[in-house]
């Protein structure tokens, strides 16, 4: 039996790759993980920040709180790419 | 208390380079953006964050639907012990 | 948060430093539900519980109607308060003028 994958081993892989974050309101931001912590607070560069309102904000480095995350999908870039 | 940064520096263990709480003492001092659940956003110098991401701002400029509608010398933005106003924040440009 | 290296010209070590040294002081709180609160600062914990003295509350009451969104304000005014630290989300300290 192959040992299965913790949900935050998932993420650690994804460390230095694009993903798109889906967020608990209809909010998703899109960038490069460069860290994260236990509460899966998280570090992205290159983000694009997707607002309900279709509009796109583009933000250099953030610091976004884990607490309001839904879901990680890894090497994703955001709605407009899938 | 859902969501902080760590507040320990004592544990490198298997942390990854850059994590949220090393981000955030790389920053302190420079121009960042907070923004909250709300949508209010807090422009100013990060003074100083800790476990509970709690916030001290200088010279805030408080922007509400993109307007600037009021400036704090300091100002203390709570955390998210209870209830979470952060979504993120960001080095200001 | 550690400040190994702490240089900060202010005694500034954590957020809640800013807070204690408003004890005493006039302080604007701004809390969640579009309320505001000016008063002075007795006492407060880490969780951001505080009981003020001399406190203007300011309530901003949106008109929900299609044609005019106005806004309504609403000013109360109470001899001691305390306010309970889960719908703060602001205290700055009050420059009297």
């Amino acid at each position: 039996m192959a040992s299965q994958l913790l949900p935050l081993e998932l993420v650690d892989k994804c460390v230095g790759s694009r993903i798109w974050v889906v967020m608990k309101s209809e909010k998703e931001f899109s960038g490069t993980l460069v860290g994260f912590d236990d509460y899966v607070n998280m570090v992205l560069e290159d983000v694009t920040e997707y607002e309900p309102t279709g509009e796109q904000n583009r933000l250099s480095k953030i610091l976004l709180n884990g607490n309001n995350i839904c879901m990680l999908i890894p090497g994703g870039d955001g709605p407009s790419a899938s | 208390m859902e969501a902080t940064t760590a507040t320990t520096t004592t544990e490198p263990a298997s942390a990854p380079s850059s994590d949220p709480s090393s981000f955030l003492s790389e920053i302190i001092g420079g121009p960042i953006v907070v923004k909250l659940n709300s949508g209010v956003e807090y422009r100013g110098e990060l003074s100083s964050v800790d476990g509970y991401m709690n916030i001290a701002l200088e010279k805030t400029e408080e922007y509400v639907a993109g307007r600037l509608r009021n400036r704090y010398g300091d100002v203390f933005i709570r955390g998210n012990n209870g209830l979470p106003p952060l979504p993120y924040l960001t080095p200001g440009c | 948060m550690t400040d190994p290296d702490n240089t900060t010209t202010s005694q500034i070590s954590e957020p809640l430093d800013l807070v204690h040294l408003s004890l005493d002081e006039r302080v604007f709180v701004k809390l969640r539900g579009d309320r505001e609160l000016r008063g002075r600062l007795h006492a407060y914990d880490s969780h951001c519980n505080m009981v003020l003295g001399d406190v203007e509350e300011t309530i901003y009451v949106v008109n929900d109607d299609e044609e005019d969104e106005s806004v309504q304000t609403i000013k109360k005014h109470s001899e001691m308060l305390f306010v309970r630290g889960d719908s703060v989300v602001l205290v700055s300290p009050l420059v009297q003028s």
